[in-house]
């Protein structure tokens, strides 16, 4: 019986909110002008005052004199899930619904079969704040392809949305008429057009791919891109070591040994990839009024989506239901599969608190790039892998987020529950 | 022949003395013509040996405005341009949304260089997207930029007969039929007594004094966009002081034939006909600004809109009549016809607007009716002086202000 009067409560909650939604967004005669102030407004009050209280004022637990930062508000939308959306991989074999897909052998290779669709959409970027994306399969940042160094990958892409597009990937490519540009093969696909992309997943890494039609800055920036994960081939990489290190001395065969086990934790084929915890983010950005700068940041489209719900500012916090860490094993090693497809600024960057990872530019090397570091860089398009270890650490909130502080303050904050 | 009594013409001219002798014996003629061949003169010998040659340094900066811009259709973006610098510039490139993008120049001579004063169009085949702000700038082959932003664009209606169709039946139910259902108030305001006639009277001077400060805005406003050349601000100047003049001499011609004994002349039908000018000048102007809001996609004209609009108008109506309220009652035809000068302009200015659309003119018709506007608030006060009534009694101050308030109210409805 409890329940039941649960489920009326929650019922007359819905209605009322439905009704304050409408009460806001069926008003014909406000102007977009006006509504668009009254997100400016909102965006504001997103930076200077927010639920999740960072400060350290230890003598009073609510009140912040200073203002508290994050956005305020709850995720409406629930479509999209971006706690979901890190470890969604679509290998063909197995992946999201909304990516029709299949696993087959063609001419002794194995075959990625993926159904991509464009479509105009609007998604969820802050709480209350909608944004009319562009999206392959209705989805920001679109769905990860994930295959094997030396399969084919196969797209079947459908453009339902008004504009023209096109997938390009950045992959080696040696067919000029799949590389997804205007000028090459089908060129942009008009409204209701389909074509079938194929690509071989090569080098290993992880990849980017995107809309190349024009105008590229909108084409981008409205929601068209996503990851391809290219798993290095163990075998391969016993044979060839010398491609998949940035190192010109003698291989010995403990080395090569140790590139292949470093080749089965990438390959998800591979029981020593188990082992791993693996996550894809794409660092991305939404301009929402048309200046060519950007008013929401984030990691994987949701503006402090791996944020802290609520604290104290004593360690106590409560995690919001849409706005929550990412809770990690600390036992396990973390890897992430990183890219950014910022637009409108040159760079953007992901630090680390009070852990240094290793970095793997592209993902194309078996050893890093960059040793023990806290903070890397990527211009658009460039991508790599964070391996991390938290092992050592207490369990805890460990915050990782642009260190560029305005990206920061905009939306691209986020926190590691490490257990 | 200084104790000759002067004549008086009908237009308050007096008869120049024709006794004052000219220099040297010249005739007339000649002395008026002397200054103007002299400057031709001095022109002429300044153009052929340039004298200033060597003091001149540098050269004048490129000036070039995007006046409006029109969308046909969704692949289609039209710049509407003016090269208001005093030498030639050449379009090199154009730029939408800080990416070089394709374009064609029309109506410049078959190039992409204006001529000082010349307008062209830029045709821009682009895919935009409703409602998304536009940046489009114009590269000169200079490299000076000149920047435009499109703001939430969506797409204009090109010229048809339905289009028409609809501004006039707009034009109706916002100019016409509100200002003639005002004036249904004349049976009631004729029995008003003198005092409250004043005071009914100075409401409308209360309501035109807000239609004029209202069109002055706007008029300035939108004298920021017409091209550097045309002199925007001042051409709304000499719109305003040009219409004041122009009806203050046609009033003052109208004393004229009242002192030559014109009865029809003396009559307050003549000040309603000055009002229902006046109102119509400024309901002129209020359908350009509809139709240029339909030339230019901006419109979203709901029932609500309209609303505000008759109930902004109405309030004309009695101001038109009010004039006419003693005296013998003048023929309905009168009637109709004053309706029809104040009211049917909306229809007029809504085509106007729609087909011709342009900033300059917009201006300009704007600051003719404030202009106009003026010349009646200052009849209507004589009018009540004349009638023995005092203007700035207590009564009349407040229906002033009345009529300034219920505008400012009405007003708040109708913001296009």
């Amino acid at each position: 019986m409890p329940s039941i009067d649960y489920n009326s409560a929650a019922d007359v909650t819905e209605r009322l909110e439905q009704r304050l939604v409408e009460s806001l967004t069926g008003e014909t005669s406000v102007s977009r002008r006006t509504v668009l102030g009254g997100l400016g407004v909102a965006g504001s009050a997103a930076v200077g005052l927010g639920s999740s209280r960072a400060s350290a004022a230890s003598d009073h637990d609510d009140e912040d004199e200073h203002g508290n930062f994050g956005a305020v508000g709850e995720y409406r939308d629930l479509d999209f899930d971006p706690h979901e959306f890190l470890t969604a991989f679509n290998t063909g074999n197995s992946g999201q619904d909304n990516v029709p897909q299949q696993v087959y052998e063609e001419d002794g290779r194995t075959v990625r079969e993926f159904e991509f669709t464009a479509v105009d959409t609007t998604i969820a970027i802050a709480p209350g704040v909608e944004f009319q994306a562009w999206a392959y399969n209705g989805q920001v940042p679109g769905p990860t392809i994930r295959a094997v160094e030396g399969d084919l990958i196969r797209v079947k892409f459908t453009n339902l949305g008004r504009h023209a597009h096109t997938i390009h990937p950045h992959l080696k490519n040696l067919n000029p008429r799949m590389d997804g540009i205007p000028q090459n093969g089908p060129g942009v696909l008009d409204t209701g057009e389909s074509f079938t992309y194929e690509w071989i997943a090569q080098p290993a890494g992880t990849h980017f791919y995107h809309c190349h039609s024009l105008p590229l800055k909108e084409h981008i920036h409205r929601g068209l891109y996503g990851t391809i994960i290219v798993d290095p081939d163990p075998e391969r990489v016993r044979e060839n070591p010398r491609e998949y290190v940035n190192y010109h001395g003698p291989i010995t065969d403990d080395f090569r040994e140790q590139l292949v086990e470093e080749a089965k934790s990438r390959n998800h084929e591979y029981a020593e990839n188990d082992a791993v915890n693996e996550m894809v983010m794409v660092m991305n950005s939404f301009d929402t009024n048309f200046d060519g700068g950007n008013e929401v940041y984030a990691a994987n489209t949701r503006a402090f989506g791996y944020g802290v719900g609520d604290t104290d500012g004593e360690g106590n916090w409560t995690a919001g239901e849409t706005k929550r860490p990412i809770q990690i094993d600390k036992n396990q090693r973390q890897r992430v599969y990183l890219s950014n497809a910022t637009e409108f600024d040159l760079i953007n960057s992901f630090h680390t608190h009070s852990q240094f990872f290793d970095y793997y530019d592209h993902g194309t090397t078996l050893t890093p790039t960059n040793k023990t570091v806290d903070t890397i860089m990527q211009c658009q398009a460039q991508r790599g892998i964070i391996e991390i270890d938290y092992s050592d650490h207490e369990p805890g909130l460990y915050m990782f987020h642009a260190h560029q502080s305005e990206f920061a303050e905009l939306g691209w904050m986020s926190f590691f529950e490490v257990v | 022949m200084a104790d000759q009594t002067r004549d008086t013409t009908t237009d308050g001219g007096v008869a120049a003395d024709e006794e004052i002798t000219q220099p040297l014996g010249l005739p007339r003629w000649v002395s008026a013509l002397l200054p103007i061949v002299l400057l031709v003169l001095v022109l002429g010998v300044f153009a052929f040996t340039s004298p200033l040659a060597g003091v001149q340094s540098g050269t004048p900066l490129p000036d070039v405005t995007i006046t409006h811009t029109t969308l046909p259709s969704d692949e289609t973006v039209v710049l509407h341009v003016t090269n208001n610098g005093p030498e030639s510039v050449t379009i090199s490139q154009v730029l939408v949304d800080e990416a070089y993008w394709d374009f064609r120049v029309e109506g410049a001579g078959g190039d992409q260089t204006l001529a000082p004063m010349e307008s062209a169009q830029i045709v821009i085949p682009y895919h935009w997207n409703p409602g998304w702000d536009l940046e489009v700038a114009l590269v000169l082959s200079d490299g000076a930029t000149f920047h435009n932003t499109i703001v939430a664009p969506s797409q204009s209606p090109g010229f048809s007969l339905s289009l028409l169709g609809t501004l006039a039946v707009i034009g109706l139910f916002v100019g016409v039929i509100p200002v003639a259902l005002g004036m249904l108030w004349f049976p009631y305001i004729k029995t008003m007594s003198d005092r409250w006639l004043h005071a009914v009277l100075l409401f409308a001077a209360g309501v035109l004094g807000f239609l004029a400060f209202d069109a002055g805005f706007e008029a300035f406003e939108l004298a920021e966009r017409v091209p550097g050349a045309y002199e925007g601000n001042l051409l709304v100047v000499f719109g305003i002081f040009g219409a004041l003049l122009l009806v203050q001499a046609i009033s003052a011609w109208r004393e004229g034939r009242v002192a030559a004994g014109d009865n029809r002349a003396s009559s307050g039908l003549w000040i309603a006909y000055l009002v229902a000018v006046g109102i119509g000048l400024h309901n002129l102007a209020e359908g350009l600004a509809i139709g240029s809001s339909f030339a230019l996609g901006r419109v979203s004209l709901g029932a609500f809109l309209v609303i505000g609009f008759m109930l902004h108008n109405v309030t004309e109506g009695p101001a038109v009549v009010a004039p006419v309220a003693r005296g013998e009652r003048p023929a309905l035809k009168h009637f109709a016809a004053l309706g029809v000068i104040a009211g049917a302009p909306v229809i007029l200015g809504g085509w106007i607007g729609s087909l011709a659309y342009s900033p300059t003119i917009g201006a300009f018709f704007l600051a003719i009716g404030v202009g106009a506007i003026l010349q009646v608030d200052w009849e209507i006060a004589r009018m009540v002086r004349d009638a023995g009534g005092r203007v700035a009694s207590a009564t009349n101050l407040l229906a002033f202000l009345l009529g300034l308030a219920i505008m400012y109210v009405t007003d708040l409805f109708v913001a296009l």
